[in-house]
């Protein structure tokens, strides 16, 4: 989501503080989610003070077959700084999927999605992230 | 490969497939995945994920955060509650016809709590009591008691007799018919709260012919009227009238003194 690890351990410790103290004061959320609500909310906040990247129309490519391979050859912190710079809320859509910790309407749900538009963004960022990957390792060419 | 015909909501359903198919949980994503399985585009999506989510894992995390995680569950199992599965549609339908069928057998049990040898009988002559017109018996005025000497010697109807307890009762009419059974009935109308009097033959074991007896005074309702019942001597006496249990109890309780 912030594609900085220290702001991201920043606002981890704050969540789980703000959550032991409301644990220890009885009011915590009857709804099993508020954690990962919460600490989102905290890096939309985090990243209102960044340099926002200018809304750009960025390629879209087709995935192909060969993608995978692509992506073997990529740092993980160039991912996280990829799904970083996407506009809101696409970034929490493709942050929370890739995480690969919840189904899509728990995601559509923290995202304030509706179905249609998680499945948009999703295809979208797909598509945009293969011409990325088109851009910065280009295919190698099959014999 | 050939790319199946997916409908819209299927083809959304598609783009947000889980990485790893055994977290599918509701049925339409795994008709959707299903579907769409034959397609190059979404096998090369799911490489795709499944490529991108590896990488995911592979970011550092640093140590004093990672420490939270060790051993836990991210996401702790959603908590097993009652009112989940009673909001589920499938056991609402089955909780439903369950108790339809539980109501449908209490009915039936209350309604057999209540039976007794002839007690078929009685409910038909009750609805028989309802449609009855005064005009369909012959006249007789005299005591109930004296009918008994009329339906032996002019019926051949033997110990069709009037209980004790309603013998001084002025009648206004009776009659002798067959039922559809061909019973021989004997109905009597009485002054008395326009109360009727009714005389059948008691019911009968199907096997030895042995009538089954019972004690005392049983109740039987029909279409708002009241009868209560005895045997003596192979021969059952009810008495109707229109109204509830606590019309008919008095005449009853006046028996048993």
């Amino acid at each position: 989501m912030l594609g900085d690890s220290v702001k991201a351990q920043e606002v981890f410790h704050t969540t789980l503080r703000e959550a032991a103290l409301r644990a220890a004061h009885g009011e915590l959320p009857n709804e099993p989610f508020w954690l990962f609500r919460d600490a989102r909310w905290r890096c939309l906040e985090a990243t209102k003070t960044d340099l926002q990247a200018e809304p750009i129309e960025m390629e879209e490519q087709e995935i192909i077959a060969s993608a995978g391979s692509q992506i073997e050859r990529l740092e993980p912190r160039q991912l996280a700084i990829w799904i970083s710079a996407a506009p809101e809320p696409q970034r929490t859509a493709l942050a929370l999927f890739y995480l690969d910790e919840f189904d899509y309407r728990e995601i559509a749900d923290l995202a304030e999605l509706k179905l249609s538009e998680l499945s948009r963004l999703l295809a979208l960022g797909r598509r945009q992230f293969q011409a990325w990957l088109d851009a910065t390792l280009p295919r190698r060419p099959t014999i | 490969m050939k790319t199946p015909e997916l409908s819209r909501r299927q083809r959304a359903l598609a783009n947000c497939a889980p990485i790893n198919e055994e977290r599918i949980r509701d049925r339409f994503m795994r008709a959707a995945v299903f579907r769409a399985r034959s397609s190059s585009e979404f096998e090369n999506q799911q490489s795709f994920d499944r490529a991108l989510a590896t990488l995911v894992r592979s970011i550092p995390i640093p140590p004093e955060t990672a420490e939270w995680f060790s051993g836990k569950d991210l996401i702790s199992p959603s908590r097993w509650t009652w009112k989940k599965t009673a909001r589920n549609p499938v056991v609402l339908a089955i909780g439903i016809a369950l108790t339809v069928i539980a109501g449908v057998f209490v009915f039936h049990f209350v309604g057999r709590l209540n039976d007794f040898p002839g007690s078929g009988t009685a409910r038909k002559l009750l609805g028989i009591a309802g449609s009855t017109r005064s005009v369909v018996l012959d006249p007789v005025n005299a005591d109930a008691g004296t009918l008994s000497d009329l339906f032996f010697l002019k019926h051949a109807l033997e110990h069709y007799d009037v209980p004790a307890e309603f013998v001084d009762f002025r009648t206004i009419g009776c009659r002798v018919f067959e039922d559809d059974q061909s019973q021989r009935i004997a109905q009597i109308w009485v002054v008395e709260k326009r109360m009727q009097f009714f005389l059948f033959p008691a019911e009968r074991n199907v096997k030895t012919g042995a009538v089954l007896k019972f004690e005392g005074w049983r109740y039987v309702h029909q279409e708002g009227w009241v009868g209560a019942v005895t045997e003596r001597n192979g021969v059952c006496f009810m008495v109707a009238l229109r109204g509830r249990e606590k019309d008919l109890a008095p005449y009853l309780a006046k028996s048993k003194q």
